[in-house]
């Protein structure tokens, strides 16, 4: 679904070059939640912004269905962090949601219909008419992602969404994203730099280094399809996981091995 | 309701506390320059008949709403092309900087030597000083557009048209809409300058006719109805601004 074949981004500092993401590889399949995590600082949004075709790598590529990306591809909705500045304040939640059906030569109906739903998955039921800036951190973000839903991308990237949102919210909106990527068999390429969120949400974990960025480490998350807030993040696997994520980026900063 | 009532009165306030001042400080004035207000205004039924209106008036408000909308029509599509355009940004800014520093009116006599004396020139002066706050302001909201919504709508593929109109143009458009505040203000003015130049008809033409002619109480009624005109126009711009800008000033008021 989304290949990362030594992708790499320098950017000009003044005179000299600093290396953002240095080369990295992986492969996310279909239908997968993988998450990205490293240390801040390390080229996550870099990387993700490569993968969405919203920024041209210096070396390397990534390929979504085998085609390369050199602008962003079709199918694929991204989920900013800064939900408050994605959506659009001139236009009702309803039109935000509606704004990327109007190119996809469906009827208006259709499209109602399409927004209706989204809205209802995110539990925002009947939200149209409301103004973005009405609602609070967490339900715009909810906006946000049911504008992806609606638009029914088979690859979701989303970069740091809940990064901005008080905790309570955040796992509501974790446990969201796990429903609809089940529901929906839809690839989510999910980044953060929590590290309890990467083990909690993905079937796999990919640590990065720190700059110049590389792959430092891939670890399976074996917590089973269902996973609950309270039992889940209680169990003993989830804490070796946790713990072996946590070495890794703690090995990313010193540099070392 | 009281509030409203309270607002209303707010606002009518000091233009009657003024009307009533000059009123009263005018009454017994034998001054041949400032004759009394109530002589004004009785001239200015005497004056301003049907037929002033046709000869007059309407020639200057049909001017007017010529130059205005192509100042607007022109600035906010160059302003558009120049914000939306790296190169052309750092090209023109400079030269922008100094059309807009140059007072509208000295360009009067220059405007005369290549468009006459007719309606074309009247436009061209008001086109010439209206159109740079438009444009200036479109130039700075274009190029103010948050990232994060030209992510969104590059990621989403909207494509050229539908980025510009649904995303560029509606979050540049409180910048455009003071531009165009301005723009009015200016275009009024220099409405009445090209008219007071040359022309054989037109609001500035009955005001200069009247002040040589020695009809002063004509005169300032000219003024007055000028003075009219005016806060007619800014009355009719805030409801434009309210109804295109709606949105923001109640994001603004909710935030507040």
């Amino acid at each position: 679904m989304l290949e990362v074949a030594g992708i790499g981004r320098d950017y000009r500092v003044d005179g000299g070059t600093h290396t953002a993401v240095d080369s990295l590889s992986f492969q996310v399949a279909e239908g997968e939640l993988v998450c990205i995590v490293g240390p801040s600082g390390c080229g996550k949004t870099t990387l993700l912004r490569m993968c969405a075709g919203l920024l041209a790598p210096t070396r390397g590529r990534a390929l979504v269905d085998g085609r390369e990306v050199d602008g962003p591809p079709e199918g694929t909705a991204v989920v900013f962090q800064e939900y408050g500045r994605s959506l659009f304040p001139w236009m009702r939640v309803g039109a935000n949601v509606e704004l990327p059906l109007k190119r996809l030569g469906l009827t208006r109906g259709e499209r109602r219909n399409r927004v209706a739903e989204a809205l209802r998955l995110v539990d925002l039921e009947g939200k149209e008419r409301v103004w973005p800036w009405q609602l609070s951190g967490g339900m715009q973000q909810r906006v946000a992602i049911a504008r992806a839903v609606a638009f029914r991308p088979r690859l979701l990237l989303m970069d740091e969404p809940f990064a901005a949102v008080d905790a309570q919210t955040r796992a509501d909106l974790e446990d969201l994203i796990r429903d609809l990527w089940s529901r929906l068999g839809i690839t989510v390429v999910f980044i953060t730099h929590d590290i309890d969120e990467s083990v909690y949400l993905g079937q796999r974990v990919l640590v990065l280094s720190s700059p110049p960025t590389t792959l430092r480490a891939e670890i399976h998350v074996d917590l089973g399809p269902d996973r609950d807030q309270l039992e889940t993040r209680s169990g003993p696997a989830f804490a070796k996981l946790r713990a072996a994520v946590w070495r890794e980026i703690q090995a990313a900063k010193r540099g070392g091995e | 309701m009281v509030n409203a009532i309270r607002k209303a009165l707010l606002a009518i306030g000091l233009p009657a506390v003024l009307f009533a001042a000059w009123w009263l400080a005018s009454a017994g004035s034998t001054s041949f320059y400032f004759p009394p207000l109530s002589a004004i205004i009785a001239e200015f039924g005497e004056t301003w008949t049907a037929e002033r209106w046709r000869d007059d008036v309407l020639p200057s408000v049909a001017r007017l709403g010529a130059g205005y909308a192509l100042s607007c029509i022109a600035g906010i599509a160059l302003g558009v092309l120049i914000g939306r355009t790296r190169w052309l940004f750092r090209l023109t800014e400079p030269v922008l900087e100094f059309a807009r520093a140059v007072p509208p009116p000295v360009l009067v006599p220059v405007i005369m030597l290549f468009a006459g004396i007719g309606d074309g020139m009247k436009v061209a002066v008001i086109v010439s000083g209206s159109v740079w706050p438009i444009l200036l302001n479109t130039v700075a909201g274009v190029r103010s557009v948050e990232p994060v919504q030209l992510d969104t709508a590059a990621a989403y593929r909207l494509g050229r048209t539908r980025t510009l109109l649904e995303v560029v143009l509606p979050s540049a458009s409180p910048r455009i809409v003071t531009g165009m505040r301005q723009a009015l203000a200016i275009g009024v003015i220099l409405m009445v300058i090209s008219e007071m130049f040359a022309a054989q008809s037109g609001l500035g033409f009955a005001i200069v006719q009247f002040q040589r002619s020695y009809a002063i109480p004509a005169m300032w009624s000219g003024i007055l109805l000028l003075g009219c005109l005016g806060a007619a126009l800014a009355a009719l711009f805030n409801v434009f601004d309210r109804a295109v800008l709606h949105w923001y000033h109640h994001q603004r008021a909710e935030e507040a």
